[in-house]
């Protein structure tokens, strides 16, 4: 049995629409499969107030074992530190979840707000990831945080994060794998290749064949902002429910697996000097980029540059 | 003497995100109630500054459950700006995403988040319909949840096959839709929407929809009630009969005042009928059942009891005048929530499906309150079988996507002028407006008022009590522990927190 407790704070509820979607199993059967007692989630539970009152002492009191700990959401710290922008009771809800996180085996944060503050990191509500703020170590939880199994924070990012993701997560827990992290403590299963890998404009991208406007089948990388070669996430290898991605059906990758999500910068817009994109595909180097750019475009097959795959 | 509490505060959960009610109890009955959304997200701070285009990407992730819904605001409002005229295929795409997302969210809200109260022990085991209640909605376990879960999972996948995912896809953008699905795509939207619409005949109304349609009056139900085992087995007969004898007949009358902004816009070349204000759900504002045109310029929003900065001496301001300057005073004092309060002509009024029959003249609805005033049932029938008017909707317009697959989907845009514009338009939860304005290429200014806005709204200056509010006055209470009469109210107008707050 593997008990797990979802917490909702500054976020959508996105993760857990997405987590309907699983495509592995639908959750009812994957959490019956994997041993897996929902003790509370905020959109699907039907206790009593009185009771889940209860049910949190029992956890706080380790008479009831914690061992996955949910947060959807961003902390909310604003203003000034206190957390009255979100609270249960008249209290700070980051308290509670603080709490709970002292008492859980793993703790997982699902979606990039929980990870890494998403929405409202620069603003008033003084958003924050469990671990992570942005791209520091210096999260709600403290830099040297680790749950009771002795893992840090799980980063699920993602805005929201894939569904099979967290099934996946939940299935590697439930199962006792260990899951490998990478730097912002992503799971390196989903998170060690890029959002480009799988796209279905790989070879538009190969052959710079460009798309400059909407609707005009090409890689969306050169002009409409696409970051799917800069940031991490299994969105094209594993497909949103079951069907599609965003760059498959023409919408630029907006980067939400990235800390910095949502950027600063204006979406669907590619900053570039001369039509080079001033952010190149994660690693690559400047010089050696722009020559095989030049090349490719004048390598690229006829078929190509008149579209006529249409896909 | 009578027995009097004060002042009792309620969480409640399965409405997406945080809400306290704060209630008195006389004598066993709620005599009065305060509405206080718990978090402020905003939102509307964060658009101002960024580039015009931003919205289509950071509205959506207002609300996992109806994106969508923001997605389609936020290009209402950049429409305004770019003044072309949408190609069909675009308005069709849309559409169907659009339809398909409200038709996943009053599905999973009906069985998920509504009818799980009735497989609540504490409430219900002397129920004389509790066992089969809970074989049905048992939280992610009864058979009709799985049902659910099943189901709107394969129906989102049409949003996904024309936008790339869902939840949080940017595929509506200025001019038209980033892609046309291919013809193999569109023939398995096709499939998936046929097979979700027998399982919603069969599991869901018990009937074919054409037979549902002929439920036009109060007496009419009832027949239809009993005239089959398969329609008082149904989820819509079992909803009606598990709810009399809770007497959820009973309670969350209301305002009574009731608000569309209208939705989905109609191709120009299309067989289906436009109805009041141009689109295919009719926009008005009704006092009772008297239907009146609906004017965007009669909204204003009352900040008096929330916690924001009161700007403009607390007077109510059109939202493209209006501003969000957080201010947590604690709960000491007038304010007490983080939604505003809107008002239309200085009404409170109440928005989602049952406003949506009334303004639409649905002959049931409008029978239904004109004998018994509104409640907390008919709210939520309303809800469970509005899907049945736009399923008949989806295959007409995928049917006229085919025959035009050629026909082009986007227009370009090279420039969107500065300007105000407003985007209206009809979420699964009700009334959703984006006011945007655009100075230099950049948002200036970005108000919205969503549908829970409405519905869960605070006190205005005049003191007059929201909807839900003023729907709890009356309502009885068994046990003070455990407000499931009091949820019953709240949860029967599908409140969406994280929305309100934004
Ligand atoms: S990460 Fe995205 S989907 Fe998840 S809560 Fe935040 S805004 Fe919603
Ligand atoms: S559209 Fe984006 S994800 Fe697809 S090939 Fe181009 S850069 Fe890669």
């Amino acid at each position: 049995m593997t008990t797990v407790y979802w917490m909702q704070s500054g976020g959508c509820g996105g993760d857990t629409y997405s987590l309907l979607s699983s495509n592995i199993l639908d959750i009812n059967d994957m959490f019956k499969n994997l041993g897996i007692v929902l003790l509370w989630h905020p959109s699907f539970s039907n206790i009593s107030p009185t009771e889940h009152l209860n049910m949190i002492d029992n956890i706080l009191n380790r008479t009831l074992p914690l061992d996955i700990l949910i947060l959807e959401g961003a902390i909310i710290r604003g203003p000034a530190g206190t957390g009255m922008f979100d609270t249960k009771n008249g209290r700070p809800k980051k308290d509670l979840f603080h709490s709970l996180a002292m008492n859980a085996r793993y703790v997982v944060a699902v979606g990039t707000c929980a990870a890494f503050g998403g929405f409202g990191v620069d603003h008033s509500i003084e958003a924050t990831g469990l671990q992570f703020c942005k791209r520091k170590r210096e999260g709600f939880l403290g830099e040297n945080f680790t749950s009771l199994s002795g893992m840090p924070v799980i980063n699920l990012a993602g805005c929201p994060c894939h569904h099979d993701v967290i099934s996946g997560t939940l299935m590697a827990i439930a199962s006792g794998v260990n899951l490998e992290l990478d730097e912002y403590q992503r799971p390196i299963e989903w998170y060690g290749t890029m959002v480009h890998q799988g796209c279905t404009r790989n070879e538009y991208h190969e052959y710079r064949i460009e798309e400059s406007d909407f609707g005009e089948m090409g890689c969306l990388f050169f002009h409409m902002g696409c970051a799917g070669p800069l940031v991490p996430g299994p969105c094209n290898k594993l497909l949103w429910n079951g069907q599609s991605s965003k760059p498959r059906a023409g919408v630029p990758c907006f980067g939400c697996t990235d800390p910095e999500f949502p950027r600063a910068t204006p979406f669907f817009y590619t900053p570039n000097i001369e039509g080079i994109p001033l952010q190149l595909p994660r690693g690559v180097n400047r010089a050696h980029y722009m020559v095989y750019k030049g090349m490719a475009a004048e390598a690229a097959p006829e078929r190509l540059k008149k579209r006529t795959s249409k896909v | 003497m009578s027995n009097i509490i004060k002042g009792i505060n309620i969480p409640l959960n399965r409405v997406e995100g945080d809400l306290e009610i704060h209630v008195d109890i006389a004598d066993g009955v709620i005599t009065d109630a305060w509405s206080c959304g718990t978090m402020y997200r905003g939102f509307e701070e964060m658009m101002t500054g960024r580039g015009v285009l931003d919205g289509l990407v950071i509205t959506p992730r207002i609300c996992g459950i109806c994106s969508l819904s923001h997605l389609t605001a936020a290009i209402g409002a950049l429409d305004v700006l770019t003044n072309i005229i949408l190609p069909d295929n675009a308005i069709r795409l849309c559409n169907l995403a659009l339809m398909a997302e409200t038709i996943q969210s009053d599905m999973r809200q009906s069985v998920l988040m509504y009818m799980v109260d009735f497989a609540n022990p504490a409430a219900y085991s002397l129920h004389p319909l509790f066992e089969d209640a809970f074989r049905r909605y048992e939280p992610l376990k009864g058979s009709s949840a799985i049902d659910t879960i099943r189901e709107t999972k394969s129906l989102v996948e049409v949003i996904a096959i024309i936008g790339g995912q869902w939840p949080h896809t940017s595929f509506m953008v200025p001019g038209g839709v980033t892609s046309i699905p291919e013809i193999h795509k569109i023939l398995q939207c096709r499939m998936i929407i046929n097979n979700f619409r027998t399982w919603y005949e069969k599991r869901v109304l018990g009937c074919s929809i054409e037979r549902w349609n002929e439920v036009i009056t109060v007496g009419k139900l009832y027949e239809w009630l009993e005239e089959s085992e398969k329609h008082s087995e149904s989820e819509v007969g079992f909803f009606l009969r598990f709810a009399m004898e809770a007497q959820i007949d009973q309670i969350g009358r209301g305002t009574e005042n009731f608000i569309s902004f209208g939705s989905l816009l109609l191709p120009e070349s299309t067989i289906v009928k436009k109805n009041a204000g141009g689109r295919f759900v009719a926009s008005g504002f009704a006092q009772g059942t008297k239907v009146e045109l609906f004017d965007q310029f009669k909204i204003s929003e009352d900040i008096s009891h929330s916690w924001y900065h009161q700007t403009n001496d607390g007077k109510a301001l059109h939202p493209f005048k209006g501003s969000t300057k957080p201010y947590a005073s604690g709960n000491s004092g007038e304010q007490y929530s983080w939604a505003k309060a809107p008002r239309y002509d200085g009404f409170p009024a109440e928005t989602g499906p049952l406003a949506e029959m009334v303004v639409d003249e649905s002959p049931l609805f409008k029978d239904m309150i004109n004998k018994h005033g509104a409640n907390a049932m008919i709210r939520e029938l309303a809800r469970i079988v509005r899907p049945a008017k736009l399923l008949l909707i989806m295959d007409i317009w995928l049917d006229e996507l085919m025959e035009n697959r050629k026909a082009p989907f986007y227009t370009s845009i090279k420039d969107i002028a500065d300007g105000e514009g407003a985007g209206i338009i009809e979420a699964a939860r009700g009334a959703l407006g984006h006011w945007v304005s655009v100075k230099n290429g950049r948002i200036s200014r970005y108000q919205i008022i969503t549908p829970t806005a409405w519905n869960g709204s605070p006190r205005d200056r005049n003191n007059i009590r929201g909807p839900w509010e003023e729907a709890l006055i009356g309502t009885p209470v068994k046990n003070p522990d455990n407000l499931i009469e009091a949820g019953h109210v709240i949860r029967s107008f599908d409140p969406c927190m994280v929305c309100s707050v934004h």
